[in-house]
């Protein structure tokens, strides 16, 4: 009796697993794409006619099944890359973040041989 | 026809500021006091041309006299006469010569505070301030006269951008322009002290008021400028990261490292080479930032008159400004001045200089963000924008650790023997600063990492602030650095606000029809009634809303404006105080308004806080060269 | 480092800059928001706002030469600005409007108060047909060759300079 419970329990968890990633996949995206008659906010954060009409033809294209990527294709086929809001990890913009991270460790390679010429200089 | 007379000072000034050049290089071997008198006198000509011009300009456009482009294409007989006067640098034309007059004037502030400064090197500094005005005034005359005409004269102007018709954004201009303009006569003098091999501690001395002096007004033109975005763009934020925004904020990062290196420059004689570096950085990036606004490279909600030709123009003025000073670096920078450069590691020198490396990193974060796209755009023909997410994932980090050092920085002492208790306040503060952020996340039940982060580290600035003037007893005397207080202490407590603004302002977006009510987030929004006025040059419409949050009740008006000449719509804010947050609505003039008026509501959390730490740390700015110790002579 | 080394690097590093720069202000003005130019219009099929029964496939392949596409509605200002350069426009070429989130009632009064440019008029109710041609904000109106590619858009109402450019390329 328990095992029946038990897997009738399981049944009906996959399903809703699913569920719920795929609103997560759908928030997700929503969080990605640019609002277009806003100020820098996501379709997620957006009310605006534009938002909800945008989102509404994503969810149809969720629903058919389409891949974030056929997705975001459609999208920046008729917007531009403009419409992707975190600059997408494309090789375009590896640059972006690198260049910040090669002056870091530059940075921090030249303080190191400063702070060794202090402490030499704090034991003299 | 006084437009002509305007066109005719100009072009006066520009000969005048020849003659000055001519007459310092011809003359600069023989040394005789009276050169100098002449030198100075032909000077001080030119910049009384440049004013009159200005004035004539400004005249121009008070009368409406369209037989001037730029009146023109800028101005309407409409307009209050307040904007048709603001009008008059609120095109390129007329700003490019409200930024000749700030270097000229300057020059002219110079040539008045500098008795204690030797001739030579007053005049050095002259010569090179004229270069740059003549190299303005060129571009100014040649490409971009304010006084140019066209013919028939229409009958009327083609209006100006009704966004434009703000009282702060007509005088936000004119403070960046004394703030980031103004850093060129730090840069001349520079010049002038490498060149006379007079670039010493004494020099340090006597530049810092010329540093603080553009930076306070920097700073001020900044907070201005987000001060108007947030109350006029609605929708309820202060800091988009935009490309132009950027460019002021440049050199603002770049002369705050500066002065931080020039005290230690004047105090230690060290760092030489890094406050040279800076000041000519800074006078860069200024021209830098005129340049990115103006030469139609940006896609921007601020940017000027999109002109790539002029932009070709100001592109290769950056060019031999850049070119030429950094020659001159390389050629006469004493050598002997960097032998003494070692630094004891626990000393308030090597503090700033951990301090110049982390600004230094925050410039590049900043540059690199706003110049990618266009870069990218030239290397693979692609648009992408840069926004707020990147500079927020970047800096934050960095930021809360720069907090943390500008806490202890200031508990060393400069001949670099750690202070008895030092390790005790280190960790006292941190006591204190843990305890009141747990008060603050208990209160706000805010128990995100990175809010928890930044409101230790900004509180652990703001506590070590408050200990230092309450532990001074000597409470107004002459060693309290009151300067630094308050730009520490505006600054904490700056980073704090954006934190607290970040993680609990409220967003609602609905769409009301008239009567109706709707209730979100603990906060009710109800659309009571309209009503509608007429303006000079607009119609209005307004919409009365209830707003009702924790017991709280707030009427607030925003409105529609319709604008005759050229045809646009705005939508007005309406802001209430709610203790140090605002509560914030816009109307939408877009869809279809049978299906209810849409508004943008904001509950912006502790933003006030924000313009108040603005104005403490240009206070602090201010205060600095207001109270002038003991400045050396040169 | 010597001297004339530093220099010389120097003034590389700047004139390299200063190129880049300025290819930059030349390639900005290719870039404008207009990703579409000179690709194919998306396969929309357009109910007529008259006729539930009728219906328009676009793009059309071969037939005229050009053709104008205007995306409008009744509540929309700018709309009401630009119609009278429609109405000089829709005898030089074909004008097929999509109504953009409107009631019937209201499209077809404001036609018949202010005038019909439009050879045929299709109905958008919810936004999804603009969205598939790449609108964000009404009005917007592209030009379309008999190759069924976007040889021309303008987001905003037209006005009197971009009337002439059109002109221009229909000739």
């Amino acid at each position: 009796m328990r095992n029946i419970f038990l897997i009738i329990l399981f049944i009906f968890f996959i399903p809703a697993q699913l569920v719920m990633a795929s609103a997560e996949r759908e928030i997700n995206i929503y969080k990605n794409i640019r609002c277009l008659v806003c100020q820098g906010q996501s379709l997620n954060d957006s009310n605006s006619d534009f938002a909800v009409d945008l989102k509404k033809v994503i969810k149809k294209k969720i629903i058919k099944k389409q891949t974030d990527q056929e997705i975001y294709k459609y999208l920046t086929e008729r917007y531009g890359d403009w419409i992707l809001l975190s600059p997408p990890l494309k090789k375009n913009t590896i640059l972006l973040w690198i260049i910040p991270t090669l002056f870091a460790i530059l940075g921090a390679i030249f303080l190191i041989k400063r702070v060794q010429l202090a402490f030499l200089n704090k034991d003299n | 026809m006084i437009s002509n007379l305007g066109a005719v000072l100009l072009i006066v000034s520009f000969l005048t500021t020849c003659s000055t050049l001519f007459l310092y290089i011809k003359n600069n071997i023989i040394q005789k006091s009276s050169i100098y008198l002449q030198f100075f006198l032909f000077y001080k000509v030119s910049f009384y041309l440049i004013l009159f011009s200005f004035f004539v300009l400004i005249v121009c456009f008070a009368i409406s006299d369209f037989s001037i482009i730029s009146v023109y294409e800028n101005s309407h007989t409409d307009k209050p006469l307040f904007y048709k006067i603001s009008a008059a640098w609120g095109n390129h034309e007329g700003s490019m010569l409200l930024f000749i007059l700030v270097i000229s004037l300057y020059g002219i502030l110079f040539l008045l505070n500098s008795k204690n400064i030797n001739d030579s090197l007053r005049a050095c500094t002259i010569f090179f301030q004229s270069i740059i005005q003549l190299i303005f005034l060129s571009f100014l005359i040649f490409t971009s006269n304010p006084f140019s005409k066209i013919f028939p004269v229409p009958v009327q102007g083609l209006g100006l951008n009704p966004i434009l018709q703000d009282p702060l954004l007509a005088i936000h201009p004119p403070f960046l322009y004394l703030g980031y303009v103004g850093f060129s006569l730090v840069f001349s003098l520079l010049l002038a002290s490498l060149i006379l091999k007079q670039y010493n501690s004494r020099w340090a001395s006597i530049a810092k008021k010329w540093i603080m002096l553009p930076w306070s007004f920097l700073s001020f033109g900044i907070g201005l400028g987000s001060f108007w975005a947030y109350y006029e763009l609605g929708w309820g934020g202060y800091w988009f990261w935009d490309p132009v925004e950027n460019a002021s904020l440049m050199p603002w990062i770049a002369s705050t490292a500066l002065i931080h290196s020039i005290v230690v420059m004047e105090k230690l004689k060290k760092l030489f080479a890094w406050t040279a570096i800076l000041t000519i950085l800074t006078f860069i990036l200024s021209l830098f930032g005129t340049f990115l606004v103006r030469s139609g490279v940006l896609n921007s909600v601020h940017a000027f008159a999109n002109d790539p030709e002029r932009g070709v123009y100001i592109l290769f003025i950056i060019t031999i400004i850049t070119l030429g000073s950094l020659i001159i670096y390389i050629l006469k920078f004493p050598k002997e001045s960097a032998n003494n450069n070692s630094f004891t590691l626990f000393s308030r020198d090597f503090s700033i200089l951990l301090n110049n490396y982390f600004l230094i990193f925050i410039l590049t974060v900043v540059i690199v963000g706003t110049t990618y796209p266009i870069l990218l755009s030239v290397f693979t023909g692609e648009t992408i924008s840069v926004g707020p997410q990147y500079y927020n994932t970047i800096l934050a980090p960095f930021i809360f650790i720069f907090l943390i050092l500008m806490a202890i920085g200031p508990l060393m002492k400069w001949n670099g023997k750690p202070p008895i208790l030092i390790k005790q306040k280190i960790f006292s503060f941190f006591i204190v600063s843990v305890f009141l952020t747990i008060l603050i996340s208990l209160y706000l039940s805010g128990y995100n990492f990175i809010f928890l982060l930044g409101v230790m580290c900004s509180v652990y600035l703001i506590v070590s602030v408050f200990y230092e003037i309450v532990m001074n007893k000597k409470f107004f005397s002459t060693k309290q650095n009151f300067s630094r207080l308050f730009s520490h202490l505006g600054f904490g407590l700056l980073i704090l606000a954006i934190t607290l603004n970040h993680f609990f302002s409220k967003e609602i977006n609905a769409k009301l029809h008239l009567g109706e009510s709707f209730f979100k987030q603990g906060i009710k929004i109800n659309f009571l009634k309209s009503e509608s006025s007429k303006e000079k040059n607009f119609e209005e419409l307004f919409g009365i809303y209830k707003i009702t949050k924790d017991n709280k009740t707030f009427i607030l008006k925003p409105s529609v404006r319709k604008y005759k000449q050229p045809q646009q719509f705005t939508s007005e804010t309406s802001i209430q105080r709610d203790g140090l947050s605002d509560v914030y609505i816009a109307m939408d003039y877009a869809g279809d308004p049978s299906m209810g008026m849409g508004v943008r509501f904001y509950y912006n959390y502790f933003v006030r806080l924000i313009w108040i730490s603005f104005a403490l740390i240009t206070i602090g700015g201010i205060v600095s060269f207001v109270r002038r110790g003991n400045e050396k002579t040169i | 480092m010597k001297k004339p080394f530093k220099i010389s690097l120097l003034v590389s590093v700047t004139v390299i800059s200063f190129v880049i720069f300025y290819y930059s202000l030349k390639a900005n003005n290719k870039n404008n928001p207009n990703i579409m130019l000179n690709k194919p219009l998306p396969a929309i099929e357009l109910t007529s706002l008259v006729n539930a029964n009728l219906k328009q496939e676009l793009p059309l392949i071969n037939r005229d030469k050009y053709y104008l596409i205007n995306i409008w509605s009744s509540w929309c200002v700018p709309c009401r600005e630009e119609h009278p350069i429609l109405m000089k426009l829709k005898d030089k070429i074909k004008i097929y409007g999509i109504n953009y989130k409107d009631k019937k009632t209201n499209a077809t009064a404001f036609l018949n108060k202010l005038g019909n440019p439009f050879y045929f008029t299709g109905s958008d109710k919810d936004g999804s047909i603009s969205i598939e041609i790449g609108a964000y904000g009404i009005p917007e109106t592209y030009v379309v060759n008999s190759q069924g590619l976007i040889i021309f858009k303008h987001v905003g109402p037209l006005n009197k300079k971009i009337y002439l450019r059109i002109s221009k390329i229909i000739k």
